[in-house]
């Protein structure tokens, strides 16, 4: 980009319209940045000198040192919401990138009726995180749809499961039929699946009259998932199971955002690329490794970006379901400087904006670090 | 030769053959793959959808057919709202008026024949604040049951309720709120005048006490002088019990609960209507959510504090964010990189739970924790500035160029030339700030502080914490389902914005 010096030496007039210029531009910029001072750098400021004193909403605050910080760090709940945060951010972001790409793939397509199937799948993410939050709660209840589902898989197991046999067998015995009659048909022929699948059907549907294989009896399936259950490693509590919705629920809503930035990237990658693996014989996994993926970096790169930031500022949900699930296993650490900020009685407020300032610095050293090691060098 | 040929020629097509069919199953497949994958996207919604009609929305197990989607159980709804209010939409029961209510009643040969128990029974709404006591249907109506028919060992009983009008007198019937008293019954007439009510019957003088402020009633116009006619009433909630050994196995409406091993049946309401049948936990989140101050509806106030809060977002970010965009993209000037790394990238990356104390101090200090503090504080969107800047560095240089050969100065370029041509960016400027505006969830939690302030996110979630995180999922689900149209609305109409705007941005920036 051309830099103009102000210094050079130029003709008066010309200086003149420079400094006209940037008092045209400061106008123009004026509302954006004044309100960004105000809401944004004066509180940041605030936040870091508050995070150094005694404040509690109520008093004149007073210059204490490092002590909030050491406070923050040896506050058990500090650390929980700091372990749930990077485990919620590491785990989410993981799932969502893998299945947004996939989904993406799918959507790449040219079929009709693109258009529905686009704005059917993109439906989670344009509704608030409120409302997909209380819905989630009704489906996860003791007697929820959740559970209900799972009773019913659990009664439906023995028709599935031959369903399943029996289409792999006859899948097997086709594709080996085919391949004695020298046509090239690989294990996955969808048409041979097909024809396999409604085979399959027909013998489960006469096995089911002739009583051979039935739906089971089963007890309803009772899991409570907002209680104190935690998922543990070597006597460590990792992830609670409320937090595992959690999980579910924010990949179901950020995946289709995601999808769409992966499908624009899909749609610039040239179509001769995957000719020519065509023509080396890739299969579409092969394609997916060696073509989609690679290329797709620079958005993958923005995508796990944008997915950090997002999963370390969960709050939403957490706030949502309050006090339905045991605090421990939800809290996060925007949650902590929210509740924090707001404690009945004199509120710690210096220890909310310390945990707010080291919230701010793992995201700012997540981005850096993305940013340094894993950039693809064309997205520069 | 020829042999060789033909059985080539034949297995070539055959493969060809081959490949077209491989291609049909691949299709057959995806289409099915996608299929399956909308299900599961729009799944949860379809359920909230269903669930949030059901009298039980923790119905256990659930069923996808319900009476109140079935075409018979609406139109006997509609015809039960005519006969108690005359309206089949809204229903209710008013003074005057006469239901017919029939139940069907097994009682096997060594079972007792007796008629079953019917009475009504008060419903106090289970509602965000307390309201005052409202009238009960079961103090006025009074109810006779009769057999009508009778196939094999099912008796089908006929229970009419019966709502006489407190007044004998006869004129303009006309409809209006008790005010609050004096010495006398007063109301409020629908042309805003106060008058003062005759009770002229001992039945009516026996209910004067018990009727509180703004109860809703109907009055006669007779001469000079209103005679209260009675209260009218939202619902008719119903029960019926039979003896041990019958069982109830039909009636006019499905139960809204069965207990006893079918013979104690409740009915939420049997003068429904077709608001009151299929969409009552929508009424509910209107009715039932009033502020005792105002009388207002809150659930009311949150769908307008939201709108108002879109539209000044909105309104707010298509005026700065462009200016704002317009000058990075387009102006040299010193600090520019500065401004733009800073205040812009910098911004967007900072969580906002950082700034959450100074700007609650701030604005709580300016007496703005409202509506207004709420759209000062998220006044331009860093995110809508960048999506500006992107656009407008897009644009040709020629426009700006020709424009300042006809001497037009910086602002007339910006808001004569280039802001026409900013259109599709603007529409995606504005649906994304109104899909956020609308979802906000964080600030408008910090600073609203009085549940008439609410917008519609808080509301809701203050929902579910009211019955202790159980929940009443009627309310909650209707409520979220109304929260998500106007996005889905907007969704609808402007679809490819919503699909175009993020990724371009991504890939490009």
């Amino acid at each position: 980009m051309t830099v103009t010096n102000p210094t050079a030496k130029r003709p008066k007039a010309a200086r003149s319209k420079q400094s006209q210029t940037t008092t045209t531009a400061m106008l123009f910029l004026a509302p954006f940045l004044i309100t960004t001072l105000i809401f944004f750098f004066y509180a940041f400021g605030r936040a870091i000198y508050y995070s150094f004193t005694d404040f509690n909403l109520f008093n004149t605050p007073k210059l204490i040192g490092i002590e909030p910080y050491r406070d923050v760090l040896a506050d058990p709940s500090f650390r929980r919401a700091l372990a749930n945060s990077l485990i919620f951010a590491i785990v989410t972001t993981t799932l969502q990138t893998i299945f947004s790409l996939l989904m993406a793939v799918a959507l790449n397509n040219k079929i009709r009726g693109i258009a529905f199937f686009r704005s059917a799948w993109y439906m989670p993410s344009i509704t608030s995180s409120v409302v997909i939050t209380l819905i989630f709660l009704w489906l996860f209840q003791r007697r929820g749809i959740a559970n209900y589902l799972i009773t019913q898989w659990q009664a439906y197991q023995p028709i599935v499961l031959t369903l399943l046999g029996v289409l792999i067998v006859v899948q097997i015995a086709q594709v080996l039929w085919e391949r004695s009659r020298k046509l090239p048909a690989g294990w996955l022929d969808p048409a041979l699946a097909a024809v396999s699948a409604l085979i399959a059907i027909i013998v489960v549907l006469i096995l089911n009259t002739t009583g051979l294989v039935s739906v089971r009896e089963v007890a309803p399936y009772d899991y409570q998932y907002f209680a104190d259950k935690w998922i543990s490693i070597g006597g460590v509590r990792v992830l609670s199971i409320p937090l595992l919705v959690i999980i579910i629920q924010n990949t179901f809503t950020t995946v289709p955002t995601l999808m769409l930035f992966f499908l624009a990237g899909l749609q610039s990658i040239p179509g001769s690329l995957y000719e020519a693996a065509d023509i080396d014989g890739a299969t579409p996994f092969q394609k997916l490794m060696n073509v989609t993926v690679p290329m797709l970096r620079p958005v993958t790169f923005y995508v796990v970006t944008v997915g950090l930031i997002g999963t370390m500022q969960m709050f939403d949900q957490v706030a949502v379901i309050g006090s339905a699930a045991p605090q421990d296993t939800l809290i996060t650490l925007a949650f902590y400087v929210y509740t924090n900020t707001f404690k009945n009685g004199a509120a710690p407020v210096n220890m909310a904006s310390a945990a707010a300032i080291v919230l701010a610095l793992i995201i700012l050293s997540m981005v850096f670090v993305q940013r340094k090691f894993f950039v693809a060098p064309e997205a520069n | 030769m020829t042999a060789i040929q033909t059985e080539r020629r034949a297995a070539a097509s055959n493969h060809d053959a081959w490949l077209t069919r491989r291609r049909w199953a691949r299709a057959g497949w995806l289409y099915v793959f996608m299929l399956v994958m909308s299900f599961f996207f729009l799944g949860p919604f379809l359920m909230g959808l269903l669930s949030s009609m059901k009298d039980n929305p923790n119905e256990y197990p659930p069923k996808v057919i319900i009476p109140q989607l079935t075409a018979q159980y609406v139109s006997r709804a509609y015809n039960l709202g005519i006969q108690g209010g005359n309206s089949g939409w809204n229903g209710g029961l008013t003074p005057g008026r006469e239901v017919n209510f029939d139940v069907s009643v097994r009682s096997p040969a060594d079972a007792p024949k007796d008629a079953p128990v019917v009475s009504l029974f008060p419903y106090q709404p289970v509602s965000l604040v307390a309201i005052a006591r409202q009238a009960q249907a079961k103090d006025y109506a009074q109810l006779k049951t009769v057999q009508v028919s009778q196939t094999g060992d099912t008796r089908v009983y006929r229970t009419t309720v019966t709502y006489p009008s407190l007044t004998a007198q006869t004129g303009e019937v006309i409809r209006a709120k008790l005010a609050t008293p004096d010495a006398d019954v007063r109301a409020t007439l629908p042309s805003g005048e106060t008058v003062k009510v005759t009770l002229d019957t001992p039945a009516a003088q026996a209910k004067q006490y018990e009727l509180s402020e703004s109860q809703r009633v109907e009055l006669v116009k007779a001469g000079e002088n209103y005679y209260l006619r009675g209260p009218l009433f939202e619902r008719t909630p119903m029960q019926v019990d039979v003896q041990r050994g019958q069982s109830i196995v039909n009636s006019t409406l499905p139960p809204s609960d069965k207990q006893n091993f079918d013979r104690s049946f409740a009915f939420r309401n049997i003068t429904p209507g077709i608001l009151g049948y299929t969409f009552n936990n929508y009424r509910r989140a209107f009715n039932e959510t009033m502020d005792p101050k105002s009388g207002r509806s809150l659930f009311f106030s949150w769908v307008l504090n939201s709108f108002l809060y879109a539209f000044l977002r909105v309104a707010a970010a298509v005026i700065f964010c462009s200016l704002a965009g317009y000058a990075l993209a387009r102006f040299d000037f010193p600090g520019k990189n500065l401004i733009f790394l800073g205040a812009v990238l910098f911004v967007q990356m900072v969580p906002s739970q950082v700034n959450l104390v100074s700007n609650y101090v701030l604005l709580k200090d300016l007496g703005l924790l409202n509506i207004w503090g709420l759209w000062f504080n998220g006044l331009v969107a860093a995110g809508g500035v960048f999506l500006m800047k992107q656009f407008f560095e897009g644009m040709p240089k020629e426009l700006e160029e020709s424009a300042s050969i006809d001497g037009a100065g910086p602002f007339t370029t910006f808001w004569k030339v280039m802001l026409p041509q900013a259109g599709p960016a603007l529409i995606a400027l504005a649906i994304t700030q109104f899909q956020g505006a609308w979802n906000d969830f964080f600030w408008p939690l910090v600073l609203l502080r009085q549940n008439t302030d609410f917008t519609l996110t808080v509301g809701l979630s203050s929902f579910s914490q009211l019955y202790g995180g159980q929940g009443d999922y009627g309310l909650i689900l209707a409520g979220a389902i109304l929260s998500a149209i106007p996005v889905i609305i907007i969704f609808i109409i402007f679809q490819r914005y919503f699909v175009d705007t993020g990724s371009d941005s991504a890939v490009k920036g």
